[in-house]
């Protein structure tokens, strides 16, 4: 790893923590809000862009398009994150989002950098990956999942203006479960069954007990036009996100029709990549319908949210196989 | 928009259906013979049921894939056989997981057919125009008074609208503008893109075939094993594959990097039609079927004992490959090669030793003196994984997955509607008018069904500059 890439993937990470704290103060301190609103922007931004080097520096040095394992995977998706967010804040002007971005960039960083060293060095290529289609396919997925947290994370925002507090702790909750069971699977040797539970079974509880408290209103506490603000960013993020993920599967078709002569092949991470996509399509259809209430679909969000969370880094870390292992360091 | 907490009321388009659109003519005894295979709710179940089937096969290996033992590894004999009875461990041919399917496909068929693809007509309709009363009662909406004639009020807006990518239209005292109108063909376009992907798999199943061969250096591979769809109306080729080379290129660490095959099309009297070196994703196509480097590995050693040429089938330990030849009291002759261009390490082993003993090294074409045998390394024989596929449906599935892409993209782009319609009221003399004035009384409303707060700060954007540009003007005046 190049001095400058390492000096920019540090100062991205930096900046991430620092725009998160600031982004905090900026909802607790109301004297000081809008200055502080904009230093948490213009920091993320400096992030954004050190990240930006950082990731071309990766690409000059390898010699290679840099999207080939976890750890490179990482640096994308906290760019994604960023980079989603500030499109959106752009678009809305959601600054309740902010901290909430700058902390999942943050722990993307974070998780990054308790991988094993072997994750960061840069690697020679495995003859699967030796395709112009790696640039293709896997690029709109990754920004497809960031586009997805922003609009869980939207979702969780829509719940707390709307005052739904009971349900948005336990969707928060199944999220803890989600979380908590990949970095353990990651981190520790811990029963793979024994995680599939904890991550299987905190999510359906979570989501469900959030979902039976949609009709507790903490009245007080509700804020009508920023949960249908909040509510809009969480659809604009998926109708962004979706497209992205339909190209990214549909490339990966073609990928491995080129490569094996078979487009689909039930593959783990492809069987996942579908879930996902089927949740969202299930998302889009649900909102056509308008039958069902923003609280109702921010739930949905969350969920989806958790989904993409097992189809990125679950996949590796909760003892799926299959073909698309690249990202495995076990 | 809805509103928080509440379910959604009729949805613009809907609105502007019961103004503008052809749709709801539709004839009524089509719409109730469909009506129960077109329900978004039926949708929405089997998506999700769809994918919880996928999420369970996901996580439960599949028999197909990876075999039965795979499963045992994983739950153990028990629980593999109850999964197995289940049908979980083949689920993605279970009859549970194809009714699904079919009922989807079904619904996909029915929602298209009677809503879905009569939407390209509403593309044609052109925009009414509202009255201020109307324009009044629509989500987004404002009004503006300006201290200019209501022709130069409107004519503004229509310049402003158009600058901002607005398609106007005017009409006397009235207007209306549209952005991102084909934003509205999204679900269209998607539903045929998924419908013909259908087709294109339908196709491929009954006429296409598909295997996997692996092929020994100077051998030639035919079809006779394929696997195809028991619905089949396709046709074999008589002509053959022969692998004239075959060999693997490593990174310095000794990790591969690529593998290669040097492949002849030949016919049934052995003429060369076509010659192609093929490597992961560089497949060779001829006569509809491709031909695809899958896998590689190396098949087996040619050595010669004192002139007696004997071949012995290797097998991959690891990053090596090893041949055994059995001796008399015991004793294990061990062959192990790394590649094409490292010498052969022969060891040898007894059950009294604990490990094998290292006898000699020969490079290929090399021989060795082992007491009284000579040996001779003579060849290395590669093997080279081939999978091949004749794909008939391929152009259809690829125009069908150009239609999806465009479908989705297009739902990212919001349809936005502007209506304004302008009148002249007298303002009354005040303190600094001395006298009657004329006022342009423009109003001005929209609404746009994906992204309403997005839409109601670009156009209030919009109107402020009007504001201020005739502000301004007014001032200079």
């Amino acid at each position: 790893m190049s001095e400058l890439q390492l000096a920019m993937t540090n100062t991205a990470g930096l900046t991430s923590v620092m725009s998160f704290w600031v982004f905090v103060g900026s909802n607790i301190s109301k004297r000081w809000r809008e200055l502080m609103l904009k230093v948490a922007l213009a920091v993320m931004v400096v992030g954004f862009v050190a990240l930006t080097v950082a990731i071309v520096t990766r690409g000059i040095d390898a010699g290679r398009f840099p999207l080939a394992n976890l750890y490179e995977s990482l640096l994308w998706f906290a760019w994604a994150t960023m980079g989603g967010y500030l499109l959106m804040q752009k678009l809305y002007s959601i600054q309740h989002l902010g901290w909430l971005a700058s902390l999942t960039a943050a722990t993307m960083f974070l998780y990054g950098s308790w991988l094993p060293a072997s994750q960061h060095e840069i690697t020679p290529l495995v003859p699967a990956l030796v395709s112009y289609w790696r640039q293709i396919h896997v690029p709109p997925l990754i920004c497809s999942y960031a586009m997805f947290f922003i609009s869980g994370l939207s979702g969780l925002v829509q719940l707390w203006q709307s005052g739904r507090l009971r349900a948005l702790a336990f969707a928060v909750g199944a999220l803890v479960f989600a979380i908590s069971a990949i970095g353990l699977g990651t981190f520790t040797s811990l029963d793979t069954f024994l995680l599939q539970g904890l991550f299987v079974g905190g999510s359906i509880a979570g989501l469900s007990a959030a979902w039976l408290s949609l009709n507790k209103i903490s009245s007080g506490r509700v804020n009508q036009e920023r949960a249908e603000l909040y509510d809009e960013v969480g659809y604009r993020g998926i109708m962004i996100g979706f497209p992205l993920l339909t190209i990214g599967i549909i490339t990966g078709g073609l990928w491995a029709n080129h490569a094996w002569g078979n487009y689909w092949s039930w593959d783990p991470k492809e069987s996942m990549a579908l879930v996902t996509w089927l949740s969202y399509a299930a998302y889009i259809h649900l909102r056509i319908h308008r039958e069902c209430s923003a609280e109702k679909l921010s739930l949905v969000t969350v969920a989806g949210m958790i989904l993409t969370l097992l189809t990125y880094l679950g996949f590796n870390s909760l003892g799926f196989g299959g073909l698309h292992s690249y990202g495995r360091f076990k | 928009m809805r509103v928080a907490g509440q379910p959604l009321r009729p949805s613009d388009e809907e609105m502007t259906a019961s103004v503008a659109s052809p749709v709801k003519n539709s004839p009524p005894a089509k719409r109730s013979k469909l009506a129960i295979f077109a329900s978004v709710k039926m949708t929405v179940t089997l998506l999700i049921l769809i994918a919880a089937t996928v999420l369970v096969g996901a996580w439960c290996p599949q028999e197909s894939q990876v075999g039965f033992q795979k499963v045992i590894e994983m739950f153990g004999e028990q629980t593999a056989v109850k999964l197995s009875e289940l049908g979980i461990t083949d689920i993605f041919h279970s009859v549970w997981f194809l009714v699904l399917i079919g009922l989807l496909t079904i619904n996909m068929v029915a929602c298209s057919v009677q809503r879905v693809f009569p939407k390209i007509r509403t593309l044609k309709q052109p925009m009414p125009f509202f009255t201020n009363r109307e324009i009044s009662k629509l989500p987004v909406n404002r009004e503006l008074s300006l201290p200019v004639s209501s022709e130069l009020g409107l004519e503004k807006l229509s310049t402003k609208l158009r600058q901002s990518g607005y398609k106007v239209v005017e009409n006397g005292h009235s207007l209306s503008a549209e952005w991102g109108k084909f934003g509205r063909l999204a679900p269209t376009i998607t539903h045929i893109g998924l419908l013909s992907l259908l087709a294109g798999v339908t196709i491929s199943s009954w006429t296409g075939f598909s295997g996997f061969k692996p092929t020994p250096l100077a051998s030639a591979m035919s079809f006779g094993s394929s696997e195809h769809s028991k619905l089949w109306i396709g046709k074999l080729p008589e002509w053959r594959v022969r692998v004239d080379g075959t060999r693997r290129e490593d990174y310095p660490t000794g990790e591969p990097k690529q593998w290669y095959s040097d492949l002849t099309v030949i016919d049934s009297q052995g003429h060369e039609l076509k010659k192609q070196q093929i490597s992961v994703n560089n497949p060779l196509s001829y006569d509809g079927v491709d031909i695809y480097q899958s896998s590689w590995g190396l098949d087996q050693i040619v050595l010669q004992f004192n002139g007696h040429e004997r071949r012995l089938d290797l097998r991959q330990m690891g990053k090596v490959y090893a041949a055994f030849l059995p001796l008399e009291e015991g004793m294990i002759l061990i062959f192990s090669v790394r590649n094409q261009v490292q010498p052969v390490r022969v060891f040898a082993k007894t059950p009294q030793w604990e490990a094998p003993r290292l006898l000699s090294e020969i490079p290929l074409g090399k021989s060795v003196r082992l007491g009284s045998v000579n040996l001779e390394y003579k060849e290395l024989i590669p093997i080279t994984g081939l999978q091949y596929k004749s794909d008939p449906g391929y152009g259809v599935t690829l125009v069908a997955f150009c239609f999806i892409m465009a479908g989705v993209m297009l739902a990212a782009v919001p349809h936005r509607q502007v209506w304004a319609h302008v009148r002249t009221e007298a303002e009354p003399a005040n303190e600094e008018t001395t006298a009657e004035q004329d006022l342009c009384i423009l109003s001005v409303g929209g609404r746009s069904v994906k992204a309403k707060t997005a839409f109601e700060k670009s156009l209030y954007s919009i109107l402020t500059r009007l504001e201020q540009e005739f502000a301004a003007t007014g001032a200079k005046a």
